[in-house]
């Protein structure tokens, strides 16, 4: 092992020289591959403009404070965003979970071992789920409480804060999937999981501070734009005219996918990059919608076509905004109810998390905001659509997106569909359900590729996942099977589609991904071809 | 005489602050402010079949037009398997705090039983064997999972990191009270000197003791005047972190309390600094901007 002992002033150690480095020996092991994929190092010309100090990774292309005023202002700016986030006017969204998690943790590491990441990485001590939230702690106690003012480390009040301080705990609260198996298990109900997310929010909400893709590529485009992904109305209207042509080339039939209809049953909205990375997910869903004959329809409207909320990964402020425009809109439609497609986050985010940032005018009773898994249950059971299960006789395992299952209490529909629909039993994963695994791009990280940080994310954010479909599928491992992934969420697709590339589960043992609903219309008798494509890109 | 009488006074002080400085931490959990849903499942209130898998109302469709379950029967029942079998320690620590953790919990909880037996066994003398295992047993676990504690977190490399000095001095206090129990028990094997402070505390009537018997009741009142400040006060907590945050699935309703209570926090001014916030805005007027921050300022 080459983990050296951290001690928590180590945080605040100045210097380029990472506070913990990683080798490929130290991780899990992932047995039936032959060789391990190297782990990735900083490249010579960002060292010099960027900070890698914390594990060698990063993804903030913002260049290190030149001098020690830039680096004081930031550090002011810190400790001024620390006291808005104890405060009950700025912070009334979290500040009971958080209070009570900061003061009540007993540091008894029960949770150590339910963090994939804590275990993947062969327990690096600053992937622990307490450390990030033990530095913020001791700061906290130092610069904000009295015991910690008065006591100084005898209560634990220890690090020096300084730059160095400051941007390693940034860089720290991006070293957790915020899947929060974490709080599952702790005796006092203290959520680490939420305490990064803090962290993440005292740095968008005070100093403007966060990935480039979830706020200045993320929330902020979204909002200008109406996509994260940078689609227009305009430009989405023109994608839909694309679904519909995939439609008639693989079912043969001529589907005009509904937009903008006043008084719709149902408006439902995907995470618009499905319509620009897995276009077969949104047209899997127009085609099972129209022969169950839903009345749905999807929106043109800025934001409308986009369902991901980024800010509930990182930015209360910017949550509430997404929230309350897809509220809007369809307040606006006229429809009886928001229906979220593939997509976890999405899902959280609407559906629960957003709840309490909006007026009563659009509470749930009031614009009913579901998932879209209860109503393909719903759909398969009714017998509406004729499904042939041998059309899906190949090897299927589930991977649950957290904010579905653990969040969201969303464990059941999508294994009836799946009984429903395969030849096969469904391959559970060891865990599965609430107790699953992220797959690693969980909290906005299957969408950070800044930098080396998708080098971090495929060696050891999603490397239990990829240990637990390479469980699940252990006996029938050969790459003449076809065996399918099945991922409800496009963040999980994404992260998953990137494993799959990174240690090459394709080629060498056949594994591949997809949508659920494109399970389903995979089962549909009346199709003339196979809807999923094994090897589309390949 | 006028030691014997201190000793009334701080029992009787220490029992008035204790509730008193309860009372004061709990409403200030009780009037923060309303927490965003941020529920994990399980969540034991809802029924028998999906509590068992995790699963929730929202696995139907049409759910907030349905009526959802709550048992709090259940909740209680998630609640009483952790403080009484320390469930989540149990089945998930790696560093084998278990038997310790059960230990001394169980020693606190044999301890005020063991008080509420001092008083009782004045009025029916026959509970007098009892007291006395109901003590000892108190004493041995609390003082040995006490003392398991502080071993283990000094001994184990990665434990001793996260444990602060004011950990130990509250593992330390733990282990003198049911350490001080313990001796005064062998000098007093019947219970009957505590009998005795016990009695004189409920009569008002100054009782002389042996000294180990006062230190043991005197540090026993510190430590209920210091409990409410510390971690050790996490019990009542957990009401707050599980009832109102963990399982707290209620979805707003128009014109409810919890929407009027949502619309005052929504009152609240932003002063947030980020380049994206709209400054001096509530979170209503604020939520509404969806251009840049830079515009509105």
């Amino acid at each position: 092992m080459s983990k050296k002992p951290i001690r928590f002033r180590d945080v605040a150690r100045s210097g380029d020289e990472p506070l913990a480095s990683l080798d490929t020996q130290d991780l899990i092991k992932l047995d039936p591959l032959d060789e391990q994929p190297p782990l990735g190092t900083p490249r010579t010309r960002w060292l010099e403009t960027y900070d890698f100090s914390l594990d060698g990774f990063s993804d903030f292309d913002l260049p290190k404070p030149k001098t020690p005023a830039e680096r004081d202002r930031l550090v002011q700016a810190f400790l001024s965003g620390l006291e808005k986030l104890f405060d009950p006017q700025n912070n009334w969204t979290f500040l009971k979970a958080l209070k009570l998690s900061m003061d009540y943790c007993l540091r008894c590491q029960t949770c150590s071992e339910a963090c994939h990441v804590y275990l993947a990485s062969g327990k690096q001590e600053i992937y622990r789920p307490t450390f990030r939230s033990e530095v913020l702690r001791r700061i906290y106690q130092r610069h904000c409480t009295l015991p910690g003012k008065w006591l100084g480390s005898l209560v634990g009040a220890d690090i020096d804060l300084n730059f160095e301080t400051v941007w390693r705990l940034l860089e720290m609260s991006y070293r957790c999937n915020v899947c929060r198996r974490c709080t599952m298990v702790c005796p006092v109900g203290i959520d680490n999981a939420l305490i990064a997310r803090e962290i993440r929010k005292l740095f968008s909400q005070e100093l403007g501070i966060a990935p480039p893709e979830l706020l200045r590529k993320g929330t902020r485009k979204h909002l200008e734009a109406g996509s994260s992904t940078g689609m227009t109305p305009a430009g989405f209207k023109n994608t839909l005219e694309f679904i519909e042509e995939i439609i008639e080339e693989k079912t043969g039939r001529k589907i005009n996918v509904p937009v903008d209809k006043k008084g719709a049953d149902i408006l439902l909205i995907h995470n618009a990059g499905e319509f620009l990375s897995w276009p077969e997910g949104p047209a899997a869903f127009s085609i099972l919608f129209d022969a169950a004959g839903i009345d749905y329809t999807l929106s043109s409207d800025l934001l409308g076509y986009d369902a991901v909320n980024y800010g509930v990964w990182f930015d209360d402020v910017e949550l509430g905004r997404v929230a309350l425009r897809h509220v809007k809109i369809a307040q606006e439609l006229g429809v009886n109810k928001i229906v979220v497609g593939e997509c976890g986050h999405a899902h959280k985010a609407i559906c629960v998390t957003a709840d309490r940032v909006l007026p009563g005018e659009y509470s749930l009773p009031e614009i009913p905001r579901e998932s879209c898994l209860p109503l393909l249950r719903d759909i398969v059971k009714s017998g509406a659509i004729q499904l042939d299960p041998s059309r899906n006789d190949f090897p299927v395992t589930l991977h649950d997106s957290c904010n579905v299952v653990r969040l969201m209490g969303i464990v059941r529909p999508q294994r009836e569909i799946i009984q429903a629909i395969c030849a096969q039993p469904l391959r559970e994963m060891t865990p599965h359900g609430v107790w699953n695994y992220c797959c690693g791009g969980g909290g906005g990280f299957a969408i950070m590729d800044t930098l080396n940080f998708s080098d971090w994310r495929n060696n050891v954010s999603a490397r239990m996942k990829v240990k637990q479909i390479l469980d699940a599928f252990q006996d029938v491992l050969g790459p003449d099977t076809d065996k399918y992934v099945v991922a409800a969420c496009s963040n999980c697709k994404g992260a998953i589609r990137d494993a799959i590339a990174h240690y090459g589960l394709k080629e060498k043992f056949g594994i591949w991904y997809g949508g659920l609903t494109d399970l389903i219309v995979n089962a549909m008798t009346d199709l003339p071809q196979p809807y999923i494509e094994w090897d589309p890109f390949m | 005489m006028l030691f014997q009488w201190f000793t009334i006074v701080s029992g009787w002080a220490s029992v008035f602050l204790f509730v008193a400085l309860a009372a004061y931490k709990i409403y200030k959990f009780a009037t923060m402010p309303l927490n965003l849903r941020w529920e994990v499942y399980p969540v034991p209130h809802e029924t028998q079949d999906r509590r068992r898998y995790g699963g929730s109302y929202m696995e139907q469709t049409d759910w907030a037009k349905e009526s959802r379950p709550s048992s709090f029967a259940a909740e209680l029942m998630e609640m009483g398997s952790e403080i009484f079998f320390m469930k989540r320690v149990r089945e998930h620590n790696p560093y084998h705090l278990w038997p310790f953790s059960l230990a001394l919990h169980w020693g606190i909880y044999l301890l005020l039983l063991w008080i509420g037996l001092l008083a009782a066994t004045i009025l029916i003398p026959a509970l007098t064997s009892l007291t006395v295992a109901v003590g000892v047993a108190a004493f041995a676990l609390g003082a040995g999972g006490a003392v398991g504690l502080i071993v283990k977190r000094a001994t184990d490399e990665e434990m001793a990191l996260y444990t602060a000095p004011v950990d130990y001095f509250n593992l330390v206090f733990l282990a003198a009270i049911f350490g001080l129990g313990l001796g005064s028990w062998l000098t007093d094997p019947l219970f009957s000197q505590h009998q005795a402070y016990v009695g004189g505390l409920l009569s008002f009537r100054p009782t002389p003791v042996s000294p180990v018997v006062v230190a043991m009741f005197l540090l026993l009142q510190v430590f209920a005047i210091y409990m409410p400040f510390s971690k050790l006060f996490h019990y009542i907590v957990k009401h707050f972190t599980f009832r109102e945050t963990l399982w707290d699935d209620e979805f707003n309703v128009k014109g409810s309390s919890q929407d009027e209570r949502i619309a005052r926090q929504l009152s609240y001014t932003v002063s947030w600094a980020g380049p994206h916030i709209a400054p001096g805005k509530t979170w209503l007027e604020d939520v509404q901007v969806t251009s840049a921050g830079e515009e509105e300022k």
